[in-house]
């Protein structure tokens, strides 16, 4: 019984990884999606911060996450695999180079321009979450 | 009376067995990312659980033996290595998680970077380990782990779950790719859940407590208590990730952005109690985790072993405490998210489970052990069920884990 449920097993991990494409998305497609999300995030971190919901040490902290998770994804988009039209890698690019830069520094008192930043990051995160299909 | 606060080492063992930063991690992830739709896997999981420690802590009260005791006796040294070897390996990965959480948690609360607080957190959890008694590494995070009730208030501030997302509880919504995501949600709550380690600190925990024949009810009532405390703030941090999150497009791929999900309710108050229950829980687990191991190898090797002694009178557990905290330290100096680490560590788990419960099936139906309170049918049909749970979980994790990246 044991072995016929192991052959089983087997043949399911099998199928698993014959299908894997099905199962899964693109690396194009995941990778942008996971930035859409890390830049909705981060857009989310920043208009809380100013509204008062959370702490700029906390929203301080958070983005050093953000950070980590997106640093050097303008290298590796245009390479992955999956990814569509130049043009379109093209235009994630530029709405990717305001956003991170607010990610990098992001405007966490009163005498930044932050609601800048906040559309920055939106605009950014609606780009990459189209792109990766959400 | 002073027995039932014994109760709270059902709390500590769910607060840091069932709740840790894996935990965490998978429960915000699939409500962020699945609305309701792996709470079935949740409460799955904690059945599991339940039935687990149930047992372990009866076998301990009846035999006066630890898990870790039985395995050697009943299945020879060489045996007892695998589960010890593949323990090792896991909760080393799992270790530096529960304690990158703690540097998070802080830094959350003082906006310093995590990368900077993980010593403060790795010497934290030794200054505990090593002179703590017992009783204080019981109540400490188990007290601290009653913030996890706050979630279930930042669910009632909301107003519960919105009429839409209530489909997603019988009917998830899984988009087009995202079906290893799924799986591997699912692998990952398991094998963050069945964590092994959580059955050598729970039975050690119980002849800490010197616990006998007259601690059965206890046992159970702190089994089913305590795990299903622990699966409680596992569902509402799913539930608040699928009400806040789903619909900013927020998938909760670092620990902080749970927090914004108790802060749209509660404001700065509910991010800083997300923090505090992360920190506690996290604590909880780094604690659980390295006694575990040590337990489990001084009681497989015979040493004198115990957290009420002091460190002269059980130097090689202590010692071993201290080696396993500096090879946890020397992982998380790589500069791994810990989120990404827990995941792994699950993974890790997952692969190894079958290992450490099989010998469950044996030693629960021995009467030299247990005399007549061995496993009924019932309990035998159940490790059984749970049993291949492990093997379908252990089969499927590592290729999932391929497959999507870790999440």
């Amino acid at each position: 019984m044991w072995k016929n449920a192991g052959i089983a097993l087997l043949l399911l991990v099998l199928l698993m990884m014959a299908t894997g494409c099905q199962l899964t998305q693109p690396a194009f497609t995941r990778t942008v999606g996971n930035a859409g999300s890390a830049f909705a995030a981060a857009e989310t971190t920043l208009s809380y911060a100013h509204e008062g919901k959370i702490t700029y040490a906390y929203a301080s902290s958070s983005f050093v996450n953000y950070q980590s998770e997106l640093e050097g994804l303008d290298q590796s988009l245009p390479s992955l695999q999956g990814a569509p039209s130049k043009q379109t890698v093209q235009h994630l690019l530029d709405l990717y180079k305001p956003a991170i830069q607010a990610v990098d520094a992001p405007c966490l008192n009163q005498s930044c321009n932050w609601r800048a930043q906040v559309a920055s990051l939106n605009r950014a995160s609606k780009a990459f979450l189209e792109a990766g299909g959400s | 009376m002073k027995k039932w606060f014994s109760i709270t080492l059902g709390i500590v063992t769910a607060t840091g067995g069932f709740l840790d930063a894996g935990t965490v991690a998978t429960s915000g992830e699939a409500g962020a990312k699945f609305g309701l739709g792996l709470i079935w896997a949740v409460l799955l999981a904690t059945v599991a659980v339940i039935l687990l420690v149930e047992m372990i802590g009866r076998f301990t009260a009846l035999s006066q033996k630890t898990y870790a005791d039985a395995i050697r006796e009943n299945f020879g040294f060489k045996f007892y290595l695998l589960p010890l070897i593949s323990g090792i390996i896991a909760e080393s990965l799992l270790l530096a998680a529960e304690i990158g959480g703690i540097a998070i948690a802080l830094s959350l609360f003082t906006g310093i970077s995590w990368h900077y607080l993980f010593p403060v957190a790795a010497l934290l959890v030794w200054i505990l380990s090593w002179r703590a008694p017992f009783s204080l590494i019981e109540n400490g995070p188990a007290l601290l782990g009653l913030i996890t009730l706050s979630f279930l208030v930042g669910i009632v501030v909301l107003g519960g779950p919105p009429r839409e997302l209530l489909p997603t509880l019988w009917k998830p919504d899984i988009k087009q790719g995202e079906l290893a995501d799924y799986l591997f949600l699912v692998a990952a709550i398991l094998g963050a859940t069945i964590s092994p380690y959580l059955l050598y600190f729970y039975s050690s925990g119980a002849r800490e407590e010197k616990w006998s024949r007259d601690s059965l009810l206890l046992n159970r009532v702190t089994a089913i208590v305590g795990m299903s405390f622990g699966s409680l703030g596992s569902i509402s941090l799913l539930v608040l990730g699928a009400i806040v999150l789903r619909p900013l497009n927020i998938s909760s791929s670092t620990l902080g952005e749970l927090g914004l999900a108790m802060a749209k309710p509660l404001g700065p108050l509910g991010a800083y109690l997300f923090a505090g229950a992360l920190f506690a829980t996290c604590l909880g687990a780094a604690l659980e985790v390295m006694l575990g191991v040590s337990y489990n190898i001084a009681q497989g090797f015979g040493w004198e072993w115990g957290e009420n002694k002091k460190p002269v009178e059980a130097a090689r557990f202590n010692l071993v405490l201290t080696i396993i905290l500096l090879v946890a330290v020397a992982i998380g100096l790589f500069g791994t998210d810990p989120l990404q680490l827990a995941l792994l560590a699950s993974t890790v788990i997952a692969l190894f489970l079958p290992i450490s419960l099989t010998p469950f099936l044996f030693i629960m139906n021995d009467p030299d052990y247990l005399g007549d309170h061995t496993n009924g049918r019932f309990a035998n049909i159940a490790i059984i069920c749970v049993l291949i749970i492990a093997f379908i979980v252990a089969v499927i994790a590592l290729p999932l884990e391929i497959l999507t990246g870790g999440g």
